[in-house]
């Protein structure tokens, strides 16, 4: 009976070992699977960041050329002399 | 037509509002979603901890929260590829604008630096812009320059019904240099011309009105009738005499109509008209001396 109690126990334990280690993995997937999560929000991120400058700078560009432009027209709107011909 | 053509644009664009409306509440649903999926997925740890603990089926729970995990794990992705989809989409729609943008603003600056340029050059060199104009018209040389210069000011200054001048040369050289086309060989023909010319019919050109005919075919048209009718005059000789158009008949007979003077164009009817006065009274006088001598024999 002893005898049969202790194989009884070790199946069991083994039969935890192997549930144990299903869980471990299915975990290691979890967290594998979140971390590629992770690493695609952080590369998006990254492109969102640079995009953003880009546009950011292009904005500024425009700002700065749209802001010549009318320092011109308002010039050339102040001294309309120079565009009677 | 014109509201029915702009029916269709409304339509479209409130379809398009309505879209874009659309879309951007399901971007701040997808976003909403993503912050209360945190808090859910705390609380659905914290209760299958607590069912782990005090639950006697355990291998039940850890089932279930394995499923709830993938679940989990698979709308997170769903949501967070819905949301980076958007914003990417939104991010690459903003740098189209910005880029057709510049190029607007490119075009704008084209336009207004040629606009500028324009003016702004005309006003610094309009003079020598308008030599150049002229250049075009074989006024290459500086001479020629001044000298179309100088003829449009004599063509200012005279007018059509001017005085007679008193030296035919100069006189007809002025008249002469306003000349529409001034080019040296028009000139050099002309001076030849009018070096030939008796200053009697000279003093005549001038008095002439009309200084620059437009039809020139008159020019060849009109020798014609007096060397026609001078067969028939008895006395063509004393009317060449009193009317030299030998010397018109040479102008007027070259070939090259062009080089011929607006006024010898103009001077031919005035000219035949008196010839054929001439000739007549010629002739009357001649018939009436004819008449005379045949009575007085008989």
């Amino acid at each position: 009976m002893a005898r049969a109690g202790g194989i009884t126990n070790a199946v069991n334990v083994g039969i935890a070992v192997q549930a144990d280690w299903e869980n471990r993995e299915f975990i290691s997937h979890i967290s594998l699977n979140v971390r590629r999560l992770f690493e695609f929000l952080v590369q998006f991120e990254a492109t969102t960041k640079s995009k953003l400058a880009s546009l950011n700078e292009k904005l500024d560009t425009l700002e700065r050329r749209l802001e010549l432009l009318e320092v011109q027209v308002g010039t050339a709107s102040a001294n309309p002399s120079l565009f009677s011909t | 037509m014109a509201t029915a053509a702009a029916m269709p644009m409304s339509r479209e664009a409130s379809n398009y509002d309505e879209i874009s409306m659309q879309q951007s509440l399901m971007f701040s649903d997808s976003l909403k979603d993503l912050k209360n999926l945190r808090t859910q997925l705390y609380s659905a740890a914290e209760y299958f901890e607590l069912s782990y603990t005090n639950d006697d089926q355990k291998q039940m729970v850890v089932e279930t929260l394995k499923d709830y995990a993938i679940k989990a794990l698979v709308n997170t992705v769903d949501h967070l590829g819905s949301v980076t989809y958007k914003v990417n989409d939104l991010l690459d729609e903003k740098v189209d604008e910005v880029s057709g943008t510049e190029l607007r603003v490119s075009c704008i600056e084209q336009v207004w630096s040629d606009y500028f340029n324009y003016f702004v050059g005309e006003t610094m060199h309009g003079a020598n812009r308008t030599k150049s104009k002229y250049i075009g018209c074989s006024l290459d040389d500086e001479d020629d320059w001044h000298q179309f210069r100088n003829a449009v000011r004599a063509t200012i200054r005279e007018t059509p019904t001017s005085s007679v001048r008193e030296t035919p040369t100069p006189s007809v050289r002025r008249g002469r240099s306003p000349s529409p086309s001034p080019r040296p060989p028009q000139r050099s023909a002309t001076f030849s011309f009018t070096s030939t010319m008796p200053k009697k019919e000279l003093e005549k050109r001038t008095v002439s009105p009309h200084r620059f005919p437009l039809l020139r075919s008159g020019s060849v048209s009109r020798p014609t009738t007096p060397n026609k009718s001078r067969p028939t005059t008895p006395t063509s000789a004393g009317a060449r005499r009193r009317y030299p158009s030998e010397p018109r008949k040479s102008a007027s007979m070259r070939i090259q109509p062009e080089k011929e003077s607006p006024k010898d164009i103009e001077q031919f009817p005035s000219k035949s008209k008196r010839l054929l006065k001439a000739l007549l009274s010629r002739r009357k006088s001649k018939k009436d001396e004819m008449l005379y001598t045949y009575l007085d024999e008989y």
